[in-house]
């Protein structure tokens, strides 16, 4: 029970990035001639906030665009209200959707005022990993084996935070009850820095989490990365604290949970009916955006897997992303009736 | 005192005159964006962002930190003149600040309120400065239970003040509950109370029910009143500026109970909105002028303002410790640290004591500045009051409207605001308690959450409110609070006296 | 038309009490039980929603208990007005075309909602001239799309003849 996200090939990938080409000549002029809103589903401060506002750091910095980019935050109704504008605006040339999984999965779950049908996919920038963490000093968990094996002592009543409900921390925390064979009490909290905060302060057993929301805690002593959820090791090999590197964390498989690849990609939307010379000069923007330094250092910060994605690989590894939370969600109970 | 030694340090970042230039323009920027509801300062901030991309971290911080000092000061005028308060944290000075300004002292009313805000924040810094690493320690000891704690202290401190009917009370405090709960809910991912509309699957912001209720609800009460909206009669006499600033020293006592509740509330998870109502509600019981709150009075603009500033202050010490945003203008400079390439965290201040000490030196800066510069406004402001309320009307009708609209960019929000300004002209003629409503608009769903976090991890047990010696105290003085005007009638009632007599000298206090 | 303050009274607290079991109604959605783990997500919702009820009632009780002790003549303080007549009319002059002004604003956009909401209410409310009314709406209006679009970058809606134009 995994969601496998195809990353074989990333670097070769980045490493042939300019070999990506654009249809024709003509289509590549369009150009937008009236400010461009960044709209972001999920408030400021959010991961996809910084998501959004490196990517448009990256293109002011490098002046990459000639007119103003407005980074507009949605984030009502867990971010569908982003999505929901969208619909409204199918047309629009003037409207780029800044995400997570969230534009595929929110539809799943909860009753939004969208479809996925009503989005035009135009690339995966990066994806973050998840990690599991403890707060090694409140709860005496060092390993993951260790957080099993207390979990499988005392049925619900280790606790893993994590950010808002239903949605991939949760996600994650179901993917290693259903491994592990136990039962974890689940905590949302509204963001994932807050869910951290709570394990450094010995509140919470453990949580899971972008690595840039926990990393000052472990500098600080105050949290340990137990596994990461990657098929393959982090390749950053720089020392963080205590002697390890993001390179020396276990992958959850290896640690003796078996939840195989997790990722968090970062996605690129339009409109349904957005004209396509404009959906191709975004996708050419967000492309250039990736080979910015801001961007690469955003990336490296992030410790993310760098994969641009798009065309008809990108669809194809959308439908199957589909198809995983279809079946992980239809196990947890948690597809809404009409599904 | 190593932090001495390391403030000075951040001094010497802070007072350069690119700096100090700095600081001059992000205030000024935030006044423009505090005074015109519609911008507000998270829009002033997400504007600017673009801009610090290519400045040095600590330049940028100065700039989005002003600019942030100006638009709270920026938010009490509004909140004064117009009984519009540009961020929450300002509601709790409509309550005094506006009917002093009706009646004619517009000038002494933003004078005491940027005074004793200047004086809250200056206070604040100072507890930064000297208990910086302890405060960051201390924050961590708060989870959910403690959270529930401070929420409930706030609740429990305003319950008893409101006069009038008891049942209006409970019907106004509650209806903000409701108003609280609807949209997503954050423990179980589900909507809640949206009734299948779509417009309110998004929830209902905080600014659109205070536009409606006061910004429109006022409107309509002057207009009941038959437009006596005195500010004509006020003059423009300089030296009334000077004349309050002088008055200061006579309120030393709210001030510095108002500062301590501000700092309290501000390392706590309580934040400046909880701050200035907590020390509204508090200045309003324990003052001798206490009665008087609500009509004008001086203390009951001085309580919310020192409070709101020193609790602002301190709370970016927890922000940048822990990384947990207080409001949503700091989660928008938060993600501003992090594009320069700064994590908020604990090691923050061992890694780039420039970067913070820098910034806590430019806050004393910055105030001051703000403080100055904000006095010099107050002439002109009074000025805008002097316009007949013919013209003056339709312009304010105007701004709440772009105001509602501008929350997030939805017409339902207009008419939501309009609804709501039916209500609070009801409310307002009928005595039911607006404050109530609004505080638990603000903090009910937070204190929900925490409630119910708290639940979740104690599985269902009441008992974690009372586990620790911590969230023990913060209980038993939240239900003191509540209790406490059952205790004062009772003691009165045995006691039998002191009335008269305070009556008798409190309008020359 | 004379509205007497126990009408409004008797009629807000009957809304309130609406709004308290449309509440309860609501949360009857999210489930409203205690379960083992805490309460369910309309636990609180439906208190809520009953505690208003409950304000409400005893609202309408104390209204109804305090004119029935003010006797049928009503000559003390509780049959006071709300609001009369004439009141009511300046109260809605000056309301409803701010509610004009929101459904043009709607159609319209905001601009010209706002530009035709100002010249109503210089010209025909205060009685301004027509020149100096006109003045004043464009003043209002440049003023705003100035402050707004230009320098803070905060699109407000602009509606079709906007669009027509070009102005985006």
């Amino acid at each position: 029970m995994t969601i496998r996200i195809s990353h074989a090939g990333a670097m070769v990938a980045l490493a042939l990035g300019c070999g990506f080409a654009m249809p024709g000549a003509a289509l590549a002029e369009w150009q937008p001639d009236r400010p461009v809103e960044l709209v972001v589903s999920a408030g400021p401060g959010g991961g996809s906030d910084i998501f959004t506002r490196v990517v448009q750091a990256a293109i002011t910095k490098n002046n990459l665009v000639k007119v103003p980019l407005l980074v507009v935050n949605k984030p009502g109704g867990s971010g569908s209200e982003a999505f929901a504008y969208a619909k409204d605006n199918p047309d629009s040339a003037y409207k780029v959707y800044f995400g997570t999984q969230d534009a595929y999965v929110l539809p799943l779950t909860t009753k939004v005022n969208y479809a996925y049908s009503d989005l035009k996919p135009l690339a995966a920038m990066v994806s973050d990993v998840f990690i599991l963490w403890s707060n090694p000093k409140a709860s005496g968990i060092n390993t993951a084996k260790e957080f099993v094996d207390k979990a499988k002592a005392a049925p619900g009543k280790i606790r893993a935070a994590g950010a808002k409900a239903k949605d991939a921390d949760e996600t994650v925390v179901t993917l290693i009850e259903r491994a592990t064979g136990t039962d974890i009490a689940y905590i949302p909290y509204k963001s994932g820095s807050e869910a951290a905060i709570q394990v450094a302060g010995g509140h919470i057993e453990a949580n899971t989490n972008n690595p840039s929301e926990s990393l000052e805690q472990w500098k600080a002593g105050n949290q340990k990365p137990l596994c990461v959820f990657t098929s393959e090791r982090l390749a950053d090999k720089t020392v963080v604290a205590d002697g390890m590197s993001w390179a020396d964390i276990p992958t959850c498989v290896e640690a003796g949970i078996d939840v195989k690849n997790f990722l968090q990609p970062r996605t690129v939307w339009m409109g349904k009916d957005a004209p396509a010379e404009a959906a191709a000069y975004y996708t050419d923007l967000m492309k250039k955006v990736m080979d910015t330094p801001e961007f690469k250092e955003y990336a490296a910060r992030n410790v993310q897997i760098v994969d641009f994605q798009t065309g008809d690989k990108y669809k194809a590894f959308l439908d199957q992303q589909i198809a995983n939370y279809n079946e992980i969600y239809k196990a947890n109970g948690w597809l809404l009736p009409s599904q | 005192m190593g932090n001495f030694g390391q403030l000075m340090d951040g001094f010497a970042i802070a007072l350069t005159t690119h700096h100090v230039m700095i600081m001059v323009l992000g205030v000024l920027l935030g006044l423009v964006v505090g005074v015109l509801p519609g911008l507000g300062a998270p829009n002033g901030v997400s504007l600017l962002l673009p801009l610090t991309f290519t400045m040095d971290p600590i330049s940028a911080i100065i700039l989005l930190t002003s600019m942030y000092w100006g638009a709270l000061f920026g938010g009490s005028t509004t909140s004064i003149l117009f009984n519009i308060p540009g961020e929450p944290s300002s509601v709790a000075t409509t309550f005094d600040g506006h009917p002093m300004a009706k009646q004619g002292e517009a000038v002494r009313a933003l004078t005491l309120a940027f005074t004793s805000a200047g004086i809250g924040a200056l206070v604040g810094v100072l507890v930064i400065t000297l208990l910086s690493s302890w405060v960051a320690n201390f924050a961590l000891r708060f989870g959910s239970p403690e959270y529930f704690a401070v929420y409930f202290m706030a609740f429990a401190s305003f319950i008893g003040m409101a006069g009038g009917s008891p049942f209006k009370t409970l019907v106004s405090i509650m209806l903000g509950f409701a108003v609280a709960t609807v949209g997503m809910d954050t423990i179980s991912g589900e909507g809640r109370l949206t009734f299948g509309l779509r417009e309110l699957s998004n929830g209902i912001s905080f600014l659109v029910v205070v536009i409606g209720l006061f910004g429109i609800g006022e409107l309509l009460l002057t207009i009941d009143e038959g437009y006596k909206f005195e500010g004509v009669k006020a003059k423009l006499k300089l030296s009334t500026i000077f004349r309050t600033v002088a008055e200061m020293p006579r309120y030393w006592v709210t001030i510095v109970r108002s500062a301590l509740i501000g700092c309290w509330m501000g390392i706590t998870p309580g934040g400046p909105t909880a701050a200035s109502f907590m020390s509204y509600a508090l200045g309003r019981r324990f003052s001798r002028r206490g009665k008087y709150f609500g009509k004008g009075e001086p203390e009951g603009i001085v309580a919310p303002e020192t409070a709101d500033h020193s609790a602002g202050s301190c709370a970016l010490l927890p922000m940048l410790a822990l990384g947990v945003p207080g409001s949503a203008t700091a989660a928008v400079m938060m993600g501003g640290l992090m594009i320069w390439g700064l994590n908020p965290g604990p090691m923050l201040f061992s890694t780039r004591p420039d970067f913070v000490w820098g910034l806590i030196a430019s806050m004393y800066m910055g105030n001051l500045i703000a403080v100055v510069l904000v006095l010099a406004t107050v002439p002109l402001f009074a000025f805008i009051l002097r316009a007949p309320f013919t013209v003056v009307g339709p312009l304010i009708a105007i701004i709440c409207v772009i105001g509602a609209y501008t929350v997030a960019n939805h017409m339902f929000d207009i008419w939501l605001a309009l609804a709501f300004g039916i209500v609070g002209y009801a409310f307002k003629k009928l005595d039911y308690p607006l404050a109530p409503f609004v505080l638990a608009v603000v903090l009910g769903d937070k204190a929900e959450d925490a409630f119910r976090q708290s639940m979740l991890s104690s599985g269902g047990s009441l008992s974690v409110f009372f586990e620790t010696p911590l969230v023990a105290t913060m209980m038993a003085i939240g239900i003191l609070l509540l209790l406490l005007p059952f205790i004062s009638r009772f003691a009165g009632a045995v006691l039998g006296k002191g009335n008269a007599a305070e009556a008798g000298d409190g309008r020359h206090a | 038309m004379n509205i007497s303050r126990n009408a409004m009274e008797v009629a807000t607290a009957l809304v309130t009490a609406l709004a308290g079991a449309a509440v309860c109604y609501g949360a009857m959605e999210n489930g409203i039980g205690w379960t083992e783990s805490g309460p369910k997500p309309g636990y609180f919702p439906f208190a809520i929603g009953c505690l208003i009820l409950i304000g409400s009632t005893a609202t309408l009780g104390q209204v109804a208990w305090k004119s029935l002790a003010a006797g049928p003549a009503g000559e003390s303080g509780h049959a006071d007005s709300f609001i009369n007549g004439p009141g009511l009319r300046t109260l809605a002059a000056f309301f409803l075309p701010i509610v004009a002004m929101t459904a043009i604003s709607a159609w319209l956009g905001l601009y010209i909602g706002m530009a035709l909401y100002i010249f109503y209410a210089m010209y025909f409310a205060a009685g301004f001239r027509l020149y100096s009314s006109l003045l004043t709406t464009v003043i209002v209006v440049a003023a705003n799309f100035i402050v707004f679009e230009k320098l803070f970058m905060v699109p407000l809606l602009k509606g079709p003849i906007l669009e027509y134009f070009g102005i985006y």
